[in-house]
């Protein structure tokens, strides 16, 4: 797997996205912006389905206006973290809290992909079952563990 | 002649970073990670309200929660986020004080780009109703989100930035 993060290091466009820095900047910046922005509509969200935000309006008309939008920022979000990623994958292959980082973020995307679901399954719901709002606190935790991940990353093994 | 901003903010920023939290804040390995979290959670519960009322006010979305209906709906959460970032930031801030002074990419964040984009997002905060008053979001209006999307995307350039004149 080093290997495999070692060869995608040294491809010619990657090598030219780590070298450029105004385009790497630039990726970062999108990589932020579109990570907050997701974060940010799926905790708005998961509030309406936990009955903190939105009192007595219908979730699932609240929801399917924002989940474009959430998805919309997630793959640009998936797009420039890859970016970020090739440049020194044969560092963040190996390294542990990376894969947490992405073992965290596969679990809020099942998670939310879940209470995406389950929200869209009824759409004149005011009152949310138990079952859902469990999906939206653990899809909350997760996003919010994904971000600590990323910090951690620069934090403890010195990358990004 | 003036003396520039970040020479009078020195002492402050001495003394802030001198205090024992600060000090705290700075050598511990994990402390300070998760002072990051608290301001980039903030950060997403403060651009995820933001971007979703400026989206709103672009007409994208489904009716017939109007846009003025939706930045109402997210109005407190929006500025418990901002609460959450200012605390946040501060603290990071405090922690290195005196690097982040003299730092022109957190210097043209804090004291020039945040405060333009924050009067903005007031003004369309408060201008949304009207804006889509008849149903119809006007050209001002779509206006007004763009401008707001792309301030708060130079507030996040100029962070990014920041370690690269450190």
């Amino acid at each position: 797997m080093h290997n495999f993060g070692e060869w995608m290091e040294h491809l010619s466009w990657v090598q030219y996205v780590g070298m450029t820095a105004w385009l790497y900047s630039g990726i970062s910046t999108i990589h932020y912006f579109t990570l907050f922005v997701m974060v940010g509509t799926s905790v708005v969200i998961d509030l309406r389905v936990l009955g903190l935000a939105g009192k007595g309006k219908p979730v699932a008309q609240f929801a399917e206006q924002i989940y474009p939008w959430m998805w919309g920022a997630f793959w640009l979000a998936v797009i420039t973290g890859f970016l970020e990623f090739a440049t020194d994958a044969g560092d963040y292959l190996p390294d542990t809290v990376f894969r947490v980082k992405m073992t965290v973020i596969l679990l809020a995307v099942i998670f939310t992909i879940l209470l995406q679901r389950s929200v869209s399954g009824a759409p004149e719901m005011k009152l949310v079952s138990g079952g859902t709002k469990a999906l939206a606190a653990l899809s909350l935790l997760f996003w919010i563990g994904s971000i600590l991940a990323g910090v951690e990353i620069a934090a403890i093994s010195g990358l990004g | 002649m003036q003396a520039p901003i970040h020479t009078s903010l020195m002492p402050l920023s001495r003394y802030l970073q001198m205090t024992s939290w600060a000090t705290g804040i700075r050598t511990s390995l994990w402390v300070y990670p998760f002072i990051q979290l608290i301001h980039f959670s903030g950060l997403s519960l403060w651009l995820g309200t933001n971007v979703a009322g400026d989206l709103r006010l672009l007409g994208v979305g489904k009716q017939p929660q109007s846009a003025g209906d939706v930045r109402d709906e997210l109005f407190v959460w929006n500025w418990i986020g901002f609460c959450i970032v200012v605390l946040g930031g501060f603290l990071l801030f405090s922690a290195r004080a005196t690097m982040y002074i003299i730092n022109p990419a957190f210097r043209t964040k804090l004291f020039m780009l945040v405060p333009v984009a924050l009067i903005w997002h007031v003004f369309v905060q408060a201008k949304t109703h009207d804006w889509g008053k008849s149903g119809i979001i006007s050209v001002g209006g779509k206006a007004a989100a763009v401008l707001e999307i792309i301030l708060w995307l130079s507030v996040v350039t100029a962070a990014v930035e920041i370690p690269n004149f450190g």
